[in-house]
């Protein structure tokens, strides 16, 4: 019964799952982080410390839209 | 063959009536944490989601392919052995609506075909190893404790990253992610949902011969029926389920609802990928009580998760026993378009009649909270 199974599918779906899951959650978690600092130290005058956290915020936000992309180019191919 | 042609064109409209069902009973599920934690108001994040549903129908055939070909056995398939299944899902859903319990509309539709093909076929007709335990049953426990660890993993990740934050920026940007993650749900919903459907009419067509039980893949009419029927069934929308899944699991706060949403359709996405027709209820179900464990085991109401669970081990044998009950009756009346047409007037009494009895609840319950 047990070789019946597509296992490779399923451990597919479920590092996919874990990978992207956590992974875009993550990003969207350091855009905010990057957008929210960078105002803060902006605010404070400490313009290169707000840069770096703007771009931290850029970078998250990048790897969201990328995943997001990519996921439905991948689920919308063969 | 005119008699076959009438059968075929029942088949087709009560599989349409299930997607209706489906989007209406299911899609609920998608837009309640938006909806709880004040990302979208209610009616437009059902707008939302009903928009996306349809343009996730397109995206993928994966799942119509697995509902066509690896369940039961295409070659033996009856056009009654597919109206006794949709019947099977149809009393299932609405039945669950009526008590408000997120059951699963995917599981109800795959036991129902199951139950019909049964009494009509025999075992050897059901794929039991590769299709049911293989696609079905074990996609069906992996899918909702994935969702589960990933919907915590990511909650515990997120407080990590954003936790010494002030609170108002970071909720307001967690009401903005959640436009994001809600729509993907959505459209993982659609992915994943309407193609069941499409599977479903697939196999009527084969068995009506228009199409090859080789190669049943859905013609384009069939996949945008599908589409604009769990569209229009999403924007009716299922109210009760909404606050059952929005609130009394746990209450969220827009992180939590953010999490849940992606990891949901993370797992959904990525079993559609894998042609796996999952259920989304479990997934999403899976993933807000994840989001809410983690961070606080009382904060999640065990005993509503518990009542979800009784749903979900129930909804496969329930509805494989209406729908080798409704192939039994259909049954009785031949083989031609007397059984399903008597069953559909049936069915429309037996609707009507729980819709009026719920709409005569909802209004005396109305005044009495005011």
């Amino acid at each position: 019964m047990l070789a019946a199974i597509d296992w490779d599918t399923l451990v597919t779906v479920i590092w996919a799952s874990l990978l992207a899951g956590i992974g875009v959650t993550a990003a969207y978690g350091l855009a905010i982080l990057g957008a929210t600092r960078a105002a803060d130290l902006g605010r404070e005058g400490r313009v290169a410390e707000a840069g770096v956290y703007a771009l931290i915020g850029v970078i998250g936000l990048g790897t969201v839209l990328a995943a997001i992309v990519f996921g439905i180019v991948v689920l919308s191919g063969k | 063959m005119r008699g076959e042609l009438l059968t075929v064109i029942i088949v087709v409209a009560t599989a349409l009536a299930f997607d209706f069902t489906n989007g209406f009973h299911d899609t609920a599920n998608v837009v309640a944490t938006s909806i709880s934690t004040r990302a979208m108001a209610p009616r437009l994040a059902v707008g939302y989601a009903a928009m996306l549903n349809f343009v996730g129908a397109f995206i993928s055939l994966k799942v119509a392919a697995t509902v066509a070909s690896d369940v039961v056995d295409p070659g033996a398939i009856t056009l009654l052995v597919v109206f006794g299944g949709l019947v099977g899902a149809i009393a299932w859903n609405l039945t669950t609506w009526y008590f408000g319990l997120p059951s699963s509309s995917s599981h109800a539709l795959i036991g129902g075909i199951v139950g019909a093909m049964l009494v009509a076929k025999g075992p050897d007709a059901v794929f039991f190893e590769d299709g049911i335990i293989g696609k079905v049953m074990l996609p069906a426990l992996v899918a909702p404790t994935l969702a589960f660890v990933v919907g915590g993993a990511s909650i515990l990740v997120l407080y990590r990253i954003v936790g010494r934050l002030r609170p108002r920026p970071v909720t307001s940007g967690f009401r903005g992610g959640q436009v994001i993650s809600g729509g993907l749900l959505a459209l993982a919903h659609g992915t994943n949902d309407a193609q069941k459907t499409m599977g479903v009419i697939a196999l009527a067509l084969v068995a009506y011969g228009s199409l090859p039980a080789s190669d049943p893949t859905p013609p384009t009419w069939v996949v945008v029926s599908a589409a604009a029927a769990i569209a229009v069934g999403t924007y009716a929308g299922g109210w009760r389920i909404i606050k059952t899944m929005g609130s009394r699991i746990h209450k969220m706060d827009s992180a939590q609802g953010f999490a849940a949403q992606g990891a949901g359709a993370a797992v959904i996405l990525a079993s559609t990928h894998g042609g796996f027709p999952l259920s989304t209820t479990h997934t999403i179900s899976g993933a807000v009580i994840g989001s809410g464990a983690a961070k606080r085991l009382s904060a999640v109401r065990w005993g509503v998760a518990g009542n979800i669970v009784v749903a979900w081990i129930v909804t496969l044998p329930v509805a494989a026993a209406i729908g080798a009950l409704t192939y039994a009756v259909t049954r009785l009346f031949g083989t031609g378009a007397a059984g399903p047409l008597v069953v559909s007037v049936l069915i429309v009494i037996g609707s009507t009649l729980l819709f009026s009895r719920r709409a005569h609840e909802a209004a005396t319950v109305a005044p009495a909270e005011a």
